[in-house]
């Protein structure tokens, strides 16, 4: 298991700033195929900007970041959907004045033949049939729950090995966090890995194989979800309680 | 007075409206676009309409190209020529201040501008290249220059528009619009996707051009009324809304024509001051603007 091509994302002494605020500092972080890794933290730790960094939306200044072997630290963001890794953006960005169906052919922009892009729809809507359900209407008009379906629905278009996903489940109803949850499990059994970014961290854990506690930009712990969860200074610190 | 309401009469001003509004129409979803997309106000949008026109006069003085011969081919070269800007310059100020893009658009105006005068000076041009006047219903009368420019302008503004709806490219200008970041891992490069934008607004005021060189004269210090007028139009029918830039072209030509006819052309010339002030008192967003655009 520690051996290097085992690992699907590995970072390793990653340094961010934005701007001369330096807001990550060497951070190291695996990925292992097949499994869910959350990462949390209170807010501002930097957990989104790992993750931005990673898909190339948030510049790294030092260490590296590798994807199946291969380096991608500074890999222009637009390449990134090709090698196999979706995003989630936080707070369920989707183009609210576009369809449903358009916001997910622009998950398959890449795809320039547009037989594979709505096979790739069909694909997508029978994962998710209140999707098609809403096919035509604007994705404004979805309910906050919908819209992170559509925004996971996007992020699958190219059948990604890797799904990163930034605060799932924020903002939403207990319902659809509930859905939300039982996707992702659904996900992994269809062998897909992901990496997730969760305020509702104990949930996250529950669900985690592994998982990085980060504390003002900083590893903090990293130990498997349930090992954290059953940690007292993690509980303490992370999930509000004794 | 009483022969003014004549429906004919009225027909007759509403349907010169119609087809001046349409140019108007073109040239205000070009810039609106490129605002939708990168939230740049190009200043220098009326001196692309114009580079247009200079275009077609000197291929029909020197060459006897028929203008709507010319029209596929400066649409074309104005396309790279936008393309190329947004390369070297506008890219440069996409997400900057919005005085600092007025400031680099309205040099860019400036510059056209004088290069114009250095070459063609400040003499008018016009090229009649048609003539004559349709005739509907034997009463009301279509000059066949303004006639053919405005259905011409409706034809490309429509096919823009259908392009933006519908072709891959088209959609990704409009994820670009709305969120660049999104689009960028969606795996749309976006700063090429900007570049095609400028490419496709110049191509719309290289088109509009053409066709305003048919039907008034022009100089190189044209721009100026023109980029007035499209700034109320965009801000009536709301910023960054392609269809509200159409209608409100629309609506200012007809207004126009209606204000001539019923008062004098002077007053036509300041009323898209005059219906940006009413509309913007009754709808502060614009027709189609959004609350919180
Ligand atoms: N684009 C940016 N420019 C400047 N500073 C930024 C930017 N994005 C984030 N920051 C700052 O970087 C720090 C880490 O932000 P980040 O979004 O990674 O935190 P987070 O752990 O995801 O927090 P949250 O739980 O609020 O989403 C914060 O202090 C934030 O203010
Ligand atoms: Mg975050």
């Amino acid at each position: 298991m520690s051996g290097n091509n085992s690992k699907l994302l590995k970072i390793r002494a990653l340094d961010v700033s934005y701007g001369s605020v330096q807001v990550l500092f060497g951070i190291d972080l695996d990925v292992t195929p097949g499994e869910i890794v959350s990462i949390i933290g209170p807010n501002g730790a930097g957990k989104s900007t790992v993750i931005k960094a990673v898909i190339g939306i948030a510049p790294a200044q030092r260490g590296s970041i590798h994807f199946k072997g291969r380096e991608i630290t500074r890999q222009p963001a637009h390449e990134i959907p090709a090698l196999g890794i979706g995003y989630v953006p936080q707070g369920r960005i989707v183009f609210a004045e576009m369809t449903v169906t358009e916001n997910l052919e622009m998950g398959a922009f890449l795809l320039k033949d547009g037989k594979r892009v709505r096979d790739a729809v069909d694909r997508v809507f029978s994962e998710f049939p209140r999707l098609h359900e809403r096919r035509k209407q604007n994705a404004g008009r979805l309910s906050g729950g919908e819209q992170q379906m559509l925004a996971i629905g996007r992020a699958l278009m190219l059948d990604p090995e890797l799904v990163i996903l930034d605060e799932p489940s924020l903002g939403l109803s207990p319902k659809y966090v509930d859905i939300i949850f039982e996707k992702l499990m659904g996900l992994k059994e269809q062998g897909r890995t992901l990496l997730m970014v969760e305020q509702n961290a104990a949930r996250a854990l529950s669900v985690s194989d592994h998982a990085y506690a980060l504390e003002l930009g900083k590893n903090r712990f990293s130990d498997t979800g349930q090992a954290l969860l059953n940690n007292t200074d993690v509980r303490k610190m992370y999930l509000g309680g004794a | 007075m009483m022969e003014l309401l004549d429906p004919i009469v009225l027909t007759q001003f509403a349907v010169g409206g119609i087809l001046a509004g349409a140019l108007y129409a073109l040239l205000a979803c070009g810039l609106n676009l490129v605002f939708g997309v990168m939230k740049v106000i190009n200043l220098a949008h009326a001196e692309l309409m114009l580079l247009g026109s200079f275009l077609t006069w000197l291929l029909f003085t020197t060459f006897e190209i028929h203008p709507l011969v010319a029209l596929p081919f400066i649409m074309v070269v104005l396309f790279f020529f936008g393309y190329g800007l947004q390369r070297v310059l506008i890219e440069r100020i996409v997400g900057t201040t919005e005085l600092s893009s007025l400031m680099v658009t309205y040099g860019l105006a400036i510059i056209m501008m004088n290069l114009g005068l250095l070459i063609f000076s400040s003499d008018f041009k016009a090229v009649p290249a048609l003539q004559g006047a349709w005739f509907l219903w034997d009463e009301i009368i279509i000059s066949i220059p303004r006639g053919v420019a405005g259905i011409v302008a409706l034809l490309v503004t429509l096919s823009v528009y259908l392009f933006l709806e519908k072709a891959r490219i088209g959609k990704a200008i409009r994820a670009v619009a709305e969120h660049a970041d999104v689009a960028l891992i969606c795996g749309i490069d976006v700063v090429k996707i900007r570049m095609i934008t400028f490419g496709l607004s110049a191509a719309m005021a290289g088109a509009a051009g053409v066709m305003l060189s048919m039907i008034y004269s022009f100089s190189p210090e044209t721009g100026p009324d023109f980029i007035l007028k499209c700034f109320a139009i965009i801000i009536i029918g709301g910023m960054g809304n392609f269809a509200g830039a159409f209608f409100g072209g629309l609506l200012l030509g007809v207004v126009e024509a209606f204000t001539a006819g019923f008062i004098s052309t002077q007053w036509a010339e300041g009323v898209a001051y005059m219906l940006l002030v009413i509309i913007l008192l009754v709808r502060p967003t614009g027709l189609r603007g959004k609350a919180h655009a």
